[in-house]
């Protein structure tokens, strides 16, 4: 039985116990515009949330990867890992749009969602239950909708917010229908149950089951922006808020790859399915059309929603050798870590120069190393740790991840291409990172400095300490990768 | 001796001060140089007195052929150790070095009188020295390296010293070219081409001690002839040869040995001083000194069975084919400096060829004696023609000789002593250190026993005849004759030709004193050294001498015992050399321009030297200019077509392509987007399902 302190359940208690308040809280102040106010209350408790996660680490009262359980959420390393990766980013939105929101309206309302999709995606981590997953899921989906619509005056906002819709319908259905499949087959929807259903299935039904399988893998890969189910995400990406497309980059793109990490790849190696190469071609297509079309963006949140693309790519690299090597998921955990201070600290950059300067196209952004020399300098450093340019943390876990498919090479030949694919890749994307650091910093003398915003400053601060300081020093997060990366092993099978 | 400092005995901390000393004055040069600029060069020359007399302490050691070694650990991981060794021949050396250095120290003291940048000069010229000494102490290869490419360091920063690049200090004839290749060098210029043109040989000398290191684990003189399974294995995969004629590499590149001697005469843009010290104590000497030290090692394996009768053979052919390459071309050169630079070089060749000649004779000691008496007898007369030469220059302000001319009357002190050092050179019969030790050489090379004894024997000899005509050639052009056009220009424009300043004329006069007065006994210096030579050879390598008894010589008195062929040659070479000179130079009966002019064989001949055999022109033909012509060829057609064209833009042109289709399918409408969704879900159940 799940303990009452359990990791997950408290984080849902203080997050949807804030998250429920804080819209009660202004009906009851009858005021719309006190934005600090209701920040504070969603940051205190995304922080309070974080320090019970790290407290539960830290009292060793987390288990290891367990994966499995008999009840609809686990507390294990792997869910608190996401659980920490989601945090952040939902502490950088936070504190991102706190400059953003003076502009608009309903702050309450604002935080709260955010909140409430925190707990989704958080939960999503957690979930050994295909039911409790797809709760999960809508609760992080549901409130992002509305969050990438929340300027309602705004045409592209609209758009944004109706093509995620859109898609998001559609995934949910999939997911649903990829459940209703795996229920019917195993009379169960608990992940583990419905894996050792799968083992014993009888083989005439194996169809049905791989039917599943692939509705989970396009259901899921909406949220992580595989090609070909992207199409949505430029388009979602520029019209949204800048600090709700960080969310969205950051943070449920996570949950996608954490269920896939629990229901996929598992469920794979049961039904003796070579995923790998459908993973591998998935992977290089996904990396190379995402920093292709990045190449020749003028917009600075499209082109940074190609890269979020691109680095699904590479983080499904790890995903597609998991089996051949044990530093795949490694590689892909560290890296999803990674690409969440990355990513979150880039966008949460574009919120600060959108509400500062008003201008996303690339060619307004000529001098910004001189106009807003802080949060100029945290992009840069962002972009280079994405683009995985030593000694910053991005480098590492690309590094991994490359080295985990050489890894695979003996036993999968065409393992070391994905590796090629990926450095090419690298190469290919510091292109447009370095164009723009060109444009940043040579070009635009004459710009005078002004004033940024603190709390984008605080973020810009806190993320390239981080991309710094464990690029220099990356010892402890590679140590706590390896105690959250699950290990493959049929012997754990329930 | 009982005198301790800090646990070391007295000779051992002699040993380590000898080149720490130049060193740690180099190090506070520039500190002084900001205090005062005029005491640097108290400072400079207190220094090398100390470091000379550290060597001087040594000297009784060297005397009872004992010797001293001390080391410390240096690289833990590797077990190499640094350390000094003093035996004989580094005490004798470091003792060569470090009084000529001083000498010509106190010479700088007047010849760099108001330059401005002399802080750097000091600098450079202690941090010479000191390398220099570094590698006469060392006991093992790789601490000799560091000193050996400190040298080389330091003979490029001071070959270029006056890198501003004015015309009076380049070296050549402006304009002049042979096969298309300009013959006037830039001081930079030239100190470019002594660094790169001596690393060739450099790299060669790391790639020979890599190999011994490989088989012998060890850089270390004494640990080399400790033993000699390392040894047996090299010459088992015939590797022994080649290892040590590839450091024979780095000497030839450092002593401007052909094929790696094209350097040593565009060395002359250096000041003088600095001509001076890279002839006579530094620079070149180290090839000699590298040769001297591993020489002994490998004659010692013939002992245990390995032959290497290969290196000495090369050895003594490079020596022997440089001194007569380099002096014929001194025979013609208008640049009182360049023909000096000649001269060293072929001397140097001398001195090889007498250490080749040794490991392949039965008495190695002679060789051995003869190529190292050579050295010290040459580092006095030439340090003393160069820094005569310095002084002229100063006072006449031409580098060419034809601009002199005369100037016996003038400077009757550099007269005198130019004739005492270049009778030195000539090697002018029995009062002469130069005498003495070429005598000693070619009855080396005479009674070695070897099959190429007699050839080497000739070229030894012309080459005597050769050096004699070219000093007196030098001797005649400067002080004999009429005055020249240029001088007399300019004692219309009222400058005064006098003799140097004393602080210039006490070194060089008591350095071509000391060519006469060793000279008169230097049949028993040479037989000094030879003892010397002969203990340490026993002692530290076991090579045996057999005691000669002296047989009946048809040679009378104080010459019994020396061979009457090899001296009877040597007198009548000088004989010749001197002849000749007189008729053209002194007496100047005949005009040398006429005669070269005379006949088609006479000017072919003259042409050849001068032009320097062409190799010059054809080191730059191969090594600069096709590079260059290539270089271009692969810019123009590999770089610009297929790297900048091909795929610098066809790359760009292809993404940009390609992104421009992918924008393409971003619509915008939601329609399409969908149906692409549900055509990739398709996709992924059919890759399953494969």
């Amino acid at each position: 039985m799940l303990e009452i302190t359990s990791t997950p359940l408290v984080i849902m208690a203080i997050l949807g116990t804030v998250g429920i308040l804080l819209p009660i809280i202004s009906i009851a102040r009858k005021e719309q515009g006190s934005n600090s106010f209701y920040a504070i209350i969603a940051f205190s408790a995304l922080i309070v949330s974080m320090g019970y996660v790290g407290y539960q680490f830290i009292e060793d009262n987390v288990s290891a990867s367990a994966l499995f359980s008999e009840d609809v959420v686990v507390d294990d390393a792997f869910g608190g890992f996401f659980a920490i990766a989601m945090l952040i980013v939902a502490l950088f939105t936070t504190v991102g749009s706190f400059n953003y929101m003076r502009k608009h309206n309903s702050p309450a309302v604002y935080y709260s969602l955010i909140l409430l999709a925190t707990i989704g995606m958080v939960l999503v981590a957690y979930s050994t239950d295909l039911v409790m997953l797809f709760v999960a899921w809508e609760l992080m989906s549901i409130p992002t909708y509305i969050l990438v619509g929340f300027m309602k005056k705004n045409p592209s906002s609209n758009e944004a917010a109706l093509k995620y819709f859109l898609f998001g319908a559609l995934s949910s259905a999939i997911i649903v229908y990829g459940i209703s499949l795996s229920y019917g087959l195993t009379g169960s929807t608990n992940i583990g149950e419905v894996i050792q259903g799968y083992s014993v299935l009888d083989p005439s039904l194996l169809p049905l089951a791989l039917l599943s399988v692939g509705l989970f893998i396009a259901g899921f890969g909406f949220k992580m922006g595989l090609i070909p189910f992207h199409q949505w995400l430029p388009d979602t990406y520029e019209g949204a808020p800048a600090p709700i497309t960080a969310l969205l980059a950051a943070a449920t793109k996570k949950a996608g790859f954490a269920a896939t990490i629990r229901i996929v790849i598992l469920g794979m190696v049961v039904l003796h399915l070579d995923w790998s190469l459908a993973l591998g071609i998935i992977a290089v297509m996904t990396m190379t059309i995402g920093n292709v079309a990045a190449i020749m963006q003028k917009n600075i949140s499209r082109m940074l929603a190609y890269s979020s693309i691109a680095h699904a790519g590479y983080i499904l690299i790890g995903l597609a050798v998991a089996s051949h090597s044990s530093l795949g998921l490694q590689g892909s955990l560290y890296q999803i870590m990674n690409h969440a201070v990355m990513k979150g600290a880039a966008f949460i950059a574009i919120a600060g120069i959108v509400t500062t300067l008003a201008v996303t196209h690339i060619d307004k952004l000529k001098g910004l190393g001189r106009r807003m020399p802080i949060t100029a300098l945290g992009l840069v450093i962002a972009l280079f740790a994405l683009a995985g340019i030593p000694p910053l943390s991005g480098f590492w876990s690309k590094l991994m991840l490359f080295g985990s498919a050489l890894d695979a090479g003996s036993a999968l030949w065409w393992a070391p291409w994905l590796a090629i694919a990926g450095v090419l890749n690298s190469a290919l994307s510091l292109a447009y990172y370095g164009w723009l650091t060109r444009k940043m910093y040579f070009e635009g003398e004459d710009q005078k400095r002004v004033v940024e915003p603190k709390s984008i400053m605080a973020v810009m601060i806190f993320s390239t300490i981080f991309l710094v300081g464990f690029g220099v020093y990356p010892e402890p997060l590679i140590k706590f990768v390896e105690f959250a990366t699950p290990v493959i092993d049929l012997g754990i099978m329930p | 001796m009982a005198i301790e400092v800090l646990g070391m005995s007295f000779e051992v901390t002699s040993a380590w001060l000898i080149w720490m000393l130049p060193f740690a004055a180099a190090l506070i040069m520039p500190g002084i140089g900001k205090l005062s600029k005029k005491s640097t060069g108290y400072v400079a020359v207190g220094f090398a007195l100390m470091s000379a007399l550290s060597a001087a302490s040594l000297i009784p050691l060297a005397l009872e052929a004992g010797e001293v070694h001390s080391q410390i650990m240096w690289i833990e991981a590797l077990g190499i150790k640094a350390g000094v060794l003093a035996d004989p021949l580094s005490i004798i050396m470091a003792n060569v070095v470090g009084w000529i250095s001083f000498l010509i120290m106190i010479y700088s003291t007047g010849y760099m009188k108001g330059d401005k940048d002399i802080t750097r000069f000091w600098f450079w010229m202690l941090f010479f020295i000191g390398s220099m000494q570094l590698i006469v102490l060392s006991d093992n290869l790789l601490q000799v390296f560091f000193g050996w490419e400190g040298v080389g360091l330091a003979s490029y920063a001071l070959i270029s010293f006056w890198y501003r690049d004015k015309k009076k200090d380049h070296v050549g004839v402006e304009g002049r070219t042979v096969l298309g290749m300009l013959d006037y060098y830039s001081p930079t210029h030239a100190g470019m081409k002594a660094f790169i043109m001596t690393k060739v040989g450099d790299v060669m000398m790391i790639a020979g001690m890599l190999l011994i290191f490989l088989f012998a684990g060890t850089f270390g003189f004494k640990e080399l002839m400790g033993d000699t399974d390392w040894a047996t294995a090299m010459a088992a995969q015939g590797l022994l040869v080649p290892a040590f004629v590839l450091l024979f590499g780095g000497a030839m590149g450092k002593s401007a040995q052909f094929p790696l001697n094209e350097w040593l005469l565009e060395a002359m843009t250096g000041p003088t001083a600095v001509s001076a010290l890279i002839h006579a104590a530094t620079m070149v000497k180290a090839g000699v000194f590298l040769v001297a030290r591993i020489g002994p090692i490998v004659f010692a394996l013939s002992a245990a069975g390995i032959m290497a009768d290969q290196f000495f053979e090369i050895i003594a052919w490079v020596g022997a084919i440089t001194a007569l390459l380099l002096a014929t071309q001194g025979m013609v050169n208008p640049e009182i400096k360049k023909v000096l630079a000649y001269s060293t070089g072929s001397q140097i060749g001398y001195m090889m060829m007498a250490l080749g000649i040794a490991g392949l004779s039965h008495q190695y000691v002679d060789g051995y004696t003869a190529g190292f008496f050579h050295l010290i007898s040459h580092a006095m007369f030439k340090a003393s023609l160069f820094m005569a030469a310095g002084a002229l220059l100063h006072i006449v302000g031409s580098r060419f000789m034809t601009d002199m001319g005369g100037l016996r009357k003038h400077m009757k002190k550099t007269y005198a002593f130019m004739w005492a050092a270049g009778l030195g050179l000539m090697g002018a019969p029995f009062i002469t250190t130069g005498f003495w030790s070429k005598d000693a050489i070619f009855a080396a090379v005479y009674e070695s026993g070897n099959e190429w004894a007699l050839p080497l024997f000739l070229i030894a000899i012309l080459t005597a005849v050769i050096t004699a005509f070219y000093t007196t050639r030098m001797l005649g052009m400067v002080f004999f004759g009429k005055k020249s056009k240029h001088i007399e220009k300019m004692e219309e424009e009222g400058h005064h030709i006098h003799e140097a300043s004393a602080s210039m004329w006490i070194p060089y006069g008591i350095l071509a004193v000391l060519t006469i007065g060793i000279g008169i006994i230097g049949l028993s210096a040479e037989e000094g050294i030879h003892h010397v030579f002969t203990e340490y050879l026993e002692n530290s390598f076991g090579i045996h001498s057999a005691h000669v008894t002296a047989e009946a010589s048809i040679l009378p008195g104080f010459l019994q015992g020396l061979n009457p062929i090899a001296l009877g040659s040597s007198l009548v070479a000088f004989a010749t050399g001197i002849g000749l000179g007189y008729i053209f130079y002194i007496g100047r009966w005949v005009d040398p321009v006429k005669f070269v002019n005379s006949n088609i064989f006479f000017y072919s001949i003259h042409k050849l030297f001068l032009n320097r055999w062409y190799l010059n022109a054809m080191v730059y033909w191969c090594f600069v200019t096709t590079p260059l012509w290539l270089a271009r060829g692969v810019s123009r057609y590999f770089e610009k077509t297929v790297i900048d064209y091909g795929m610098n833009d066809g790359v760009q042109k292809a993404v940009s392509w390609s992104a421009k289709v992918i924008q393409g399918t971003q619509t915008g409408v939601s329609q399409s987007y969908l149906f692409v969704f549900g055509a990739g879900l398709l996709f992924v159940v059919l890759i399953l399902l494969i």
